[in-house]
């Protein structure tokens, strides 16, 4: 395990931050680098790319290449590399407030006292926030200028409006140091599921992780209370019951379970920036329906043309809603035109020809409800086999304040410590779409 | 007081030019003065933000070594971020500035003792990077001191300095004693500290393969084990792969490390979990499976390794290429995870693949259902590659569960419905191999695939579908009109398709005697006669032979049973696996190569071996690498070739997955062989008279040990057919010979006589090299050869003057290769007037080198007792080719790949008229081996290598259309300035 050579590049290939930690490659490698990477087609792994014994390993951030090279191909992890690029993307966020070219222009003498703190000739020293401030001794500059609108935030006299109980999605992103004292935790969770062609459910899982972002200036502890019913394991061991349920879950190394086994309550002192403190995965079994079913009919109109008609209902409970909600269909061979008729003005659709599929969007989609869609679509060279063409349909969609898994943070303390006035505590829930496939 | 009347003084020089600069503040000049005056400021916020400037500057690349003197000068501050920055400067420019850099020693020195850990540990930690030999001496003293530092923050620097400073010097290392030193902080009670020592002994320890300098012994391994506890993530990493290079001593020590490292599979970082998952994959092997704990550790293994699928498509795919690893040495650890390895629809593509290459091998009888369905679902989908490979995987499930055979015939069958061109051709070659494996017993889906005879324009599909038809003539009606009807444009066929069409007409020849003899006249002649692939008429010979001499015998030798097909799909050879095991989770696991075979020697790599089982000493999972090859093993069931050929990269050959080399090359290698190695032992006199014993040799040579029975039978469908013809026992052939057929076999036997046999080094014709007029009536012609290994010059001298000639001697100029005289010129008589004499001079290559121009120009000095000449002259290169100048299959990849691109040099030969065999054989005559043969749509790719007498190597792609005289050649080598030489040996050899 070890770098040779850690560098931020920008999306245009200007270089942002270069260190070189063990002078075995030449600084043309960041050339080589972005000449391989911008050559790379969307079929090749871009995981490990190679240039004499030089491999570069690279994540994609913020608009940002952040590339770490090595020669040791016997020893280097990457794994550990890209492990490594992620937790300093993090790092950087935590510390700069954001990672973009600018924060990072303003913020490089930071970022490089950074580096020279987390590696040593090319092995990992430390990523933990709590160690690595010891030895930061740069402030970070804000990019972000200071802006009448941060204060709508702010609830007048302190009277807790309703506006001011959700917190805005840009609100965490801003550095750590100073600020107000506030505490973030998200459960945020991926939902893959493929139904098959009858409407069964092939497939269903959910991946999940809490993610606490602390701006607490001192580390008190915090005692996050998770549903009591929250059972982990072998569904058959429970018995009846709606409870929760997760297969498998993660914990941070620092995080304390002394009550969890009885209470479910997890206890943590979290240190500034963020950090994830559990990780679930939940396979098949889900508590409620998967959220979204479709009822398709194709057939083949008298002029020749091929009919799509498609119902999609939501199954989420009717106060929630999914937003950004948009079905892939995969179409024919040699589509030419769509026409379309939709049953509500707020959604659109478009037939994208070289991706042989009609997309169709749906900004707002409300639970308990159902939408509908006639496609016409041309084939001049409709086939029996045409219709076996028109695929799975791809959903991508956001659920806001809702996890598929049913895990819910009950309440979230914490301790009476010294910290200067009250915190602001925040929860926020959110359930994404990772691949959910509909057969037809 | 010094320092600061200095500064005082440069701020009043600049002070005066200040006013000058202003002028030229403009120029790159004038901004490296003002940051000079900012620098020399005595604001301390000043300061630090010109340091600030000049690292900016030097981020984007532009050159502030001018301001080194400057920069040190603030390195004397309390403030500690501004000395941070002054050494993130000096790190990066020291080693252009040597002197310089000696005026910051002192300052690190001090900075060394200071009280405060921080300042101490950043001075070491920055000598250590500043890479200049002189500040080494300083560094020693500082350095013992900081290992043995109160403070662990400081000693854990110290220990990576070690391995800093043993890269700059490493004798200075050893010579004061820091290995041991470090060796002792393996114990400190601090993690972060051992982690670090062990990071640093490992490195020091692959530069030293043999020093026992990570001696592991029980009781260090006790102490790794306690600080993997307590360490950070980071330092856990090292110490596991520290742990994965220790052998046990028995299946109870190996039981209780696995213990103590099992609980690091649930650690949130994947890198520690695949370090993990590295030592209980080793340790594993010792453990006697009957073991309880051997079941639960197979249990535990699983998870971990599901999770890591949930990443990011990134990471998904290291994981995927390690998890295809570890399925293909312990499917049962993830044999009930079927499910996580189905593709999601918006996975990247190379996902995608990577997954269904471990389904296929995760496929069993118990999921066989649940993998078809997902495999007919991906079968439909947009993507070209996947599809074909999801295709062919519906044909690798039929041939390994039989239970679901059925099931994929009839799910291949609707996919040939829906027409989709290329869904059809793959699916065709997949159920050609069924029929391999179920002989007779899915026939009736044939009227359906002839229905799709038109689509089929890919080689592969039509060979497939040709064999098809000629294995089961006798239950299609039509078969004749089906094969006469490619039969049509025979010689526009890749060589794969005519060499398919000539078997099937054959077989439908033996099952329907009566109504085809016109087409089997038919292909024989248009195999042999008009077509100039050796293979090609080699084969049709033998069929022609055999069934002009006996039909019963041909019938029993090409309607022979054919060995069944194995049912494992492209498995990695078993000692290639064992080494990536060994290297779980690095990169090259995701290459699916050794280390070895893309580190150049710099660095020490050692072959890992997977340790063998405590109890049976030997362990029968890791065969013997000798006995990998094919030779012993009976020819019943041959691996089918690589089925799945790797879509992903495109190799010229399948590396990755080598188990048996690819069929193609060791068919027609195999059978050249076999004739050449028959012929050869014949007088050269009854093979040019018709004696009818003649052939007999060719069946009672031995096939060459190396190139075994199953190689040949490798290749598809048809070859079973040369197989048998090659393992049946000599035919005895009747006097009878009719004329026809002894004319193609002298043909045959000329062919035979070309091709196989050893062609002798091709050595250029002589040529002048000193004329008479130059050298007082002296007058050499000659030439260079190479002859059993040895270099040679071959001279005529000749006496054009009027008296004797005697006491020759000769010299060469200093040359390129090193090219010398081996011993004296042997002129032993003396030369008369009109008299020509022949010497041979063996050279060696020992002789001092000086490149020349061009590269292989010799200028030799001949003496005699008239005078001293010079000529110069040029040899060929080919002439400095060893013998053992073939590669390693794999190391020939390799080694394609990492020579970059821009050392290729493609050149064009033009008018030859050689096939792509007899030129390889002929190239084979002149040290310049054929490692790969491949063949793309009617072109042949040869892959050679040759290496110079220095020990270059240098690698050759040479293309060939059939049909076509010109040749490309494109060289790759690491000193791309031979190439052009290497080019013009080509050209000499092919078209002499």
């Amino acid at each position: 395990m070890m770098i040779s050579q850690v560098f931020i590049l920008s999306s245009k290939g200007d270089r942002l931050v270069y260190k070189d930690f063990r002078g075995d490659v030449g600084s043309d490698a960041v050339g080589i680098f972005y000449d391989k990477v911008t050559a790379l087609t969307g079929d090749q792994p871009p995981v490990v790319m190679t240039h004499k014994d030089v491999h570069f390993v690279h994540v994609w951030q913020g608009g940002l290449y952040l590339v770490a090279t090595t020669t040791a191909a016997a020893s280097s992890s990457p794994f550990a590399i890209i492990e490594f690029l992620n937790r300093l993307a993090a790092l950087i966020k935590d510390y700069c407030g954001a990672l973009s070219e600018k924060t990072l222009q303003m913020n490089f003498a930071l970022v490089y006292e950074l580096l020279d703190e987390m590696l040593d000739f090319g092995y990992v020293q430390s990523t933990s926030c709590d160690v690595l401030k010891n030895f930061i001794q740069t402030e970070a500059l804000s990019a972000r200028p200071f802006s009448l609108f941060d204060l709508a935030n702010v609830g007048l006299f302190g009277a807790d409006t309703q506006q001011s109980k959700v917190a805005p999605g840009s609100a965490a992103a801003r550095p750590m140091q100073g600020g107000k004292s506030e505490i973030f935790v998200d459960v945020i969770e991926r939902m893959s599921v493929v139904m098959g062609a009858n409407g069964v459910l092939m497939k269903a899982e959910v991946e999940g992780e809490v993610v606490v972002k602390c701006f607490l200036p001192s580390c008190s502890e915090i005692r996050m209370g998770l549903n009591e019913d929250l059972s982990i394991g072998d569904p058959q061991l429970r018995g009846y019951g709606a409870a929760v349920r997760v297969d498998e879950c993660h914990f941070h190394p620092a995080v304390r379970l002394d009550e969890f086994d009885a209470h479910r309550i997890l206890r943590l002192s979290p240190s500034q920036g963020e950090q994830s403190i559990m990780q679930y995965r939940l396979a098949d079994h889900l508590p409620l329906a998967p959220p979204f079913r479709l009822f398709p009919a194709i057939e083949k109109d008298k002029t020749g043309r091929l009919l799509l008609f498609f119902k999609l209902r939501c199954d989420l409970p009717p106060k929630s809603s999914a937003v950004n909600v948009s079905a892939t269909v995969r179409v024919p061979k040699g589509c030419v035109s769509l026409s379309q008729e939709l049953s509500s003005p707020d959604q659109s659709a478009e037939l994208q020809p070289h991706n042989r599929a009609v997309v169709w969007n749906i900004a707002r989609f409300a639970g308990g409800t159902q939408l509908s869609a006639l496609f016409k679509l041309d084939v001049p060279a409709l086939s029996s086999a045409s219709t076996l063409e028109v695929g799975p349909v791809g959903l991508t969609f956001e659920l806001p304040k809702v996890t598929a898994s049913g895990l819910h943070v009950r309440f979230l303390r914490l301790a009476p410590a010294q910290h200067r006035g009250p915190a602001r505590r925040w929860v926020r829930y959110v359930t994404h779409s990772d691949s959910y496939a509909i057969r037809i | 007081m010094q320092e600061w009347a200095n500064q005082l003084c440069e701020n009043r020089q600049f002070g005066s030019k200040m006013t000058d600069s202003k002028y030229f503040t403009t120029t790159k000049k004038g901004e490296i003065y003002e940051l000079k005056a900012e620098l020399n400021s005595d604001k301390k916020e000043k300061k630090k933000e010109a340091v600030k400037k000049v690292i900016a500057s030097m981020t984007v690349g532009k050159d502030v070594s001018a301001l080194f003197p400057d920069v040190v000068n603030c390195m004397q501050t309390d403030n500690l971020e501004l000395k941070k920055l002054v050494y993130l400067y000096l790190m990066n420019y020291a080693k252009s500035q040597p002197d310089m850099a000696i005026m910051a020693v002192n300052t690190f020195v001090k900075d060394c003792e200071d009280p405060n850990p921080l300042i101490r540990a950043l001075a070491v930690r920055t000598m250590g990077c500043i890479r200049v030999d002189k500040i080494t001496e300083y560094l020693c003293e500082p350095l013992r001191k900081c290992l043995k530092d109160e403070d662990p923050y400081v000693r854990k620097t110290a220990a990576v300095c070690v391995a800093k400073l043993h890269d700059i010097n490493a004798q200075l290392v050893e010579d004061q004693g820091f290995l041991d030193t470090l060796k002792d902080l393996i114990s400190d009670s601090n993690p972060m500290v051992v982690a670090n020592a062990v990071a640093a002994l490992s490195e020091i320890a692959e530069s030293h393969p043999n020093s026992n300098l990570l001696d592991l012994n029980p009781q260090t391994i006790n102490k790794l084990l306690t600080a993997l506890n307590e360490c950070t993530e980071w330092g856990q990493i090292f110490i596991l792969d520290c742990l994965a290079n220790y052998t046990p001593r028995d299946d109870r020590e190996s039981q209780s490390i696995c213990e103590r490292v099992t609980p690091r599979l649930s650690h949130a970082n994947s890198a520690v979990v695949l370090s993990a998952v590295k030592v209980l994959m080793k340790f594993m092997e010792m453990l006697p499976k009957d073991l309880d704990y051997y079941g639960t550790l197979l249990k535990k293994l699983a998870p971990p390794l599901v999770t890591l699928l949930s990443a990011e498509p990134e990471l998904q795919y290291v994981a995927l290429r390690n998890i295809n690893l570890i399925v293909q040495r312990r499917p049962e650890i993830l044999k009930h995870e079927m499910k996580v390895f189905f593709v999601k629809y918006n996975d990247p593509i190379y996902v995608k693949l990577e997954k269904l290459d471990i389904m296929i091998r995760l496929a069993s009888q118990a999921n066989i259902a649940q993998v078809l369905a997902e495999l007919k679902e991906y079968a439909t989908e947009v993507d070209v590659d996947f599809v074909r490979k999801a295709v062919r995987a519906i044909g690798r499930c039929a041939i390994k569960v039989e239970q679901s055979a059925e099931r994929c015939v009839s799910t291949l069958l609707d996919l040939i419905q829906t027409k989709v061109n290329y869904v059809v051709q793959e699916a065709i070659v997949v159920i050609k191999d069924i029929f391999r494996k179920y002989p007779n017993k899915y026939e009736s889906v044939i009227a359906t695939l002839c229905e799709n005879l038109d689509s089929l324009d890919e080689p592969e599909a039509r060979a497939a579908m040709i064999w098809i038809v000629g294995e089961y003539a006798e239950r299609i009606d039509n078969a004749d009109e089906l094969l006469e009807s490619f039969l049509e444009g025979f010689h526009d066929e890749s060589t794969q398709v005519q060499l398919q069409l000539l078997t099937a007409i054959v077989k439908l020849f033996l099952k329907k005697p009566t109504e085809t003899q016109e087409l089997v006249q038919q292909v024989l002649s248009l195999a042999t006669q008009d077509s100039d692939n050796p293979d090609l008429r080699d084969r049709g010979y033998i069929y022609w032979r055999l069934l002009s001499t006996d039909p019963v015998a041909a019938k029993e030798v090409v309607l022979a049973e054919k060995p069944l097909i194995s049912e494992e799909t492209d498995l990695i050879e078993p000692t290639l696996l064992e080494e990536l095991i060994c290297h779980i989770g690095t990169l090259a696991s995701v290459y699916h190569k050794p280390p070895s075979a893309f580190v150049e020697g710099s660095r020490g790599v050692q072959h890992k071996r997977l340790p063998g089982s405590s109890g049976s000493g030997e362990s029968v999972e890791s065969p013997d690498p000798g006995s990998a090859t094919a030779t012993e093993a009976p020819p019943a069931v041959i691996p089918s070739q690589d089925l799945l050929g790797d879509l992903l990269n495109l190799d010229l050959t399948p590396t990755s997955t080598t188990g048996p080399p690819p069929p193609s090359s060791g068919m027609q290698m195999g059978a050249m062989d076999l004739l050449g190695g028959g012929l050869d032992s014949l007088p050269p006199v009854p093979l040019r008279t018709d004696t009818p014993q003649s052939p007999q040799p060719l069946h009672q040579s031995p096939s060459p040990p190396d190139h075994s029975p199953t190689e040949i039978g490798g290749d598809l469908g048809g070859s079973p057919a040369m197989t048998a013809g090659f393992g049946a026992p000599p035919a005895a052939v009747p006097p009878s010979f009719t004329a026809p057929v002894s004319g193609g076999l002298d043909d045959l036997f000329d062919l035979g006589g070309g091709v196989g046999m050893p062609v002798s080094v091709y050595v250029p014709p002589k040529t002048l090299w000193l004329p008479a007029m130059k050298a007082k009536g002296l007058e050499i012609t000659g030439t260079f050869g190479r002859r059993a290994g040895v270099v040679q010059m071959e001279m005529t001298l000749t006496n054009k003057a009027m008296s004797v000639m005697t006491d020759f001697a000769v010299q060469f100029n200093r040359n390129s290769f090193g090219l010398a005289p081996a011993g004296p010129l042997q002129v032993l008589t003396p030369v008369s007037p009109n008299q020509s004499i022949e010497v041979v001079l063996p050279l060696n290559t020992v002789g001092p080198v000086m490149k020349m121009e061009p590269l292989n120009n010799l200028q030799v000095a001949v003496k005699n007792n008239i005078d001293v000449f010079y000529f110069s002259c040029q040899y060929p290169i080919s002439m400095l080719f060893v013998e053992d100048g073939k590669m390693e299959r794999q190391v020939f990849l390799a080694t394609w790949k990492d020579i970059p691109n821009e050392n290729e040099s493609k050149f064009q030969l033009n008018d030859c008229h050689l096939n792509s065999d007899a030129a390889s054989s002929k190239l084979q005559g002149s040290n310049i081996f054929t490692i790969a043969k491949r063949t793309v749509e009617g072109q042949d790719m040869l892959y050679q290598s040759m290496k110079l007498t220095n020990g270059i190597w240098v690698l050759a792609e040479l293309r060939a259309q059939t049909g076509n005289p010109n040749y490309t050649v494109s060289l790759r080598c690491k000193a791309p300035e031979v190439s052009q030489c290497v080019f013009q040996s080509y050209e000499a050899v092919l078209k002499n």
